[in-house]
């Protein structure tokens, strides 16, 4: 049976993030201001408030500063009793008077700290709320909680099940946005419900030796296409975050776009053996008294009270279950298997312009295919690796600690560069005589459907138009549940000239990386893989080799443990390429020459190189 | 010439905006007018309010109501 579920979270926070710099302005800092609390607490009720006027049954994640508060804690106590929520556990919220004294930092964001006051943290707290209620929360969360925090929390709290463990696509966009002042970086994660894996939040688990024992949910829904393209803040199922796009009528307030997304989540049903997920977790701090965005309170209220009008409505009509988040773990790990993808087929319901994505995640990879630009594949993530990267004060990664990837055309270009080099993409071309033709260039829309354990996208056909020849062809991509490959084939559908042979050249241009900047290529090793196989070791020296009937061409980084590789479904010329120092990039293909009605299809396959 | 505040509310600055930067702006009471820190914009409060209805242009189905999500 279909079923679309949302989780509401509330945090009663006492000093919600900008306090400073918005009711504070102006004002020497003042963490255990009696008006800052008692504003706190009473957005904190009204949000209980509305949510349970709406029927919806909440997950209240108590904050450390509000442990320290009797009417927060009885509140939790009587809305458990009452409402059936949940009493849970938030690692955010960590600002109060009690804890600047005792850990001596304004630090606040638990993946930072180093180890030692990670787990220094997470006993103070757990121990403090058991302390309080008489028992050890089943649920817990963060913007981000990195493997290794996540494995202690597991092993010295066995009772947490479940966590709130990334913010979808919160990275360097993220940062930006902000003038370059909130350093939460974390792109490259699921945007939808998971069991992150003991090696690597980001990646799932592909066997129960990889569970991590949780069953992670993202911070909000986030809009898989506005989210991606644009600021990731402003495009969720967090009725502020709309508002701080400016997404509504200013004269009417009214914002169809939050519903929209919604109903689009409620939509991935189709795509996931008829499961949707929906979260929302709105801190108290975008409910500010002073209001925030440009935004008066009365339109930070009505939104809010507008969302959960919303999922109330959607419950009332039995299109939706709420559950409290230890709830939805229980329920999602008899749901589904560790190899079971994650699918979203995506459109715009923004900008019209009808643009449409196809996300795919599993324990091995995370994709996104782009219609926009004929079915290639513009991010990659290689969680086949199981990457072991650790975050905080004490490691190599303090702040950054989003999944490297393989692709991504918006740090690392895509199909367009300027003057010279190449974006990382996986597309493939069109060649005939001296003219060459991108599918990046051939806009078209997807179809989703299910074979067995391998999901389809069929693309719409698309016309190429040389000088003298025009080629009709079609595109096919094949996601085989744990397989750690994606299948792309491609159909010369018809041919103005039945005779005629054209030469297709598939191709992967890729490096590694989290940020907009270049990483060091080398060591980088690639290999077209076969007898009288050739191998460059990556100098930027510009260098290609290519091998007819190649088994294989391939790239091992070294840097993030992956191997990638590209197999043919025929014999074909095999080539790899080598960067220089303006196009740090790689690039691994196949040539072939088609004719009409010729089927060729090519595999990229993942792998963890040690 | 006193110091700048944050004004009554906390307008951002249209230009940056449609750059995805979130920046607030201040207020000098002397001038009357926004300004930022990050660019070169200054405006009046109705001027802040006309560029943010200008920057919503983008936004071609803002207020559609969309219930079909496939191109099936």
């Amino acid at each position: 049976m279909d079923k679309f579920i949302v989780n509401i979270i509330h945090r009663p926070e006492m000093v919600p993030e900008y306090s400073a710099t918005v009711t504070g302005h102006g004002k020497e800092e003042d963490i255990g201001d009696k008006k800052l609390l008692t504003e706190s607490l009473d957005i904190f009720k009204t949000q209980q408030r509305l949510a349970h006027e709406n029927g919806l049954k909440v997950t209240i994640q108590m904050t450390y500063a509000s442990l320290f508060n009797e009417e927060a804690v009885q509140l939790a106590k009587e809305h458990h009793e009452k409402y059936g929520d949940e009493i849970s556990l938030s690692l955010l919220g960590l600002p109060c008077e009690q804890f600047r004294e005792k850990y001596k930092t304004k630090d606040f964001c638990i993946w930072m700290f180093s180890m030692e006051d990670k787990k220094e943290i997470v006993n103070d707290v757990f121990e403090k709320f058991h302390d309080i209620f008489g028992f050890y929360p089943e649920s817990t969360g963060s913007y981000y909680l990195d493997a290794e925090l996540t494995n202690y929390i597991k092993e010295k709290y066995p009772s947490v099940k479940c966590a709130v463990a990334t913010c979808w696509e919160e990275g360097p966009k993220a940062y930006h946005t902000c003038n370059n002042s909130w350093y939460t970086l974390f792109d490259g994660g699921p945007w939808a419900p998971w069991i992150p894996s003991k090696q690597n939040t980001h990646a799932p688990a592909a066997n129960e030796a990889e569970d991590s024992g949780i069953v992670a949910i993202p911070h909000l829904s986030r809009d898989l296409i506005a989210c991606y393209d644009g600021n990731g803040s402003n495009f969720g199922t967090h009725p502020q975050n709309v508002l701080r796009g400016m997404i509504y009528d200013s004269k009417t307030w009214e914002y169809p776009y939050l519903y929209n997304l919604i109903d689009q989540f409620r939509d991935q049903e189709k795509y996931n053996n008829g499961y949707a997920y929906n979260m929302m977790f709105v801190g108290p701090g975008w409910m500010n008294k002073m209001g925030r965005w440009e935004a008066p309170y009365e339109l930070l209220e009505k939104s809010y009270a507008d969302g959960c009008k919303y999922y109330g409505q959607l419950k009332k009509e039995g299109k939706l279950t709420d559950m409290t988040m230890s709830e939805f773990a229980d329920y999602y790990r008899e749901k589904k298997s560790y190899t079971e993808p994650e699918c979203a087929l995506w459109r715009d319901i923004l900008y019209g312009s009808e643009k449409q994505v196809f996300w795919y995640t599993d324990p091995y990879m995370r994709a996104c295919v782009n219609m926009d630009q004929g079915g290639a594949i513009v991010d990659l993530r290689p969680y086949a690796a199981k990457l072991k990267w650790e975050v905080g004060i004490g490691t190599k990664h303090v702040q950054d600690a989003s999944y490297p990837f393989l692709i991504q055309e918006k740090y690392r270009a895509g199909y367009f560069t300027h003057y010279a080099g190449e974006g990382t993409v996986r597309s493939a071309k069109l060649c005939h005589n001296s003219e060459e033709v991108d599918l990046c260039l051939c806009r078209t829309k997807a179809h989703f459907s299910q074979e067995g354990k391998t999901r389809i996208l069929t693309l719409d056909p698309v016309t190429i138009e040389f000088a003298d020849l025009t080629v009709k062809l079609q595109t096919k991509e094949y996601f085989e549940e744990g397989s750690g490959t994606i299948k792309i084939e491609r159909t010369i559908l018809e041919m103005s000239d039945p005779n005629a042979e054209v030469e297709l050249n598939e191709y992967m241009v890729a490096c590694y990386g989290t940020t907009e900047y270049p990483e060091d290529m080398t060591g980088i090793t690639l290999k077209c893989e076969g007898e009288g196989g050739q191998t460059i070791v990556y100098e930027y020296k510009c260098r290609e080799a290519s091998l007819e009937g190649a088994e294989a061409v391939s790239a091992v980084i070294p840097a993030i443990e992956t191997k990638v590789s590209l197999t043919a479904s025929g014999r074909a010329e095999g080539y790899v390429r080598e960067g220089y120092a303006f196009s740090p990039m790689f690039t691994l293909g196949y040539k072939k020459k088609v004719s009409d009605k010729e089927v060729f299809a090519t595999w990229l396959n993942l792998e963890k190189a040690n | 010439m006193a110091q700048s505040g944050k004004g009554k509310l906390n307008y951002r600055c249209p230009s940056c905006f449609m750059r995805d930067l979130d920046i607030d702006m201040f207020y000098d009471k002397d001038k009357g007018e926004y300004y930022c820190l990050r660019c070169q914009y200054t405006g009046t409060e109705e001027d802040v309010l006309a560029k943010n209805e200008m920057v919503r242009f983008r936004y071609r189905d803002m207020m559609k109501r969309i219930t079909k999500f496939d191109f099936d």
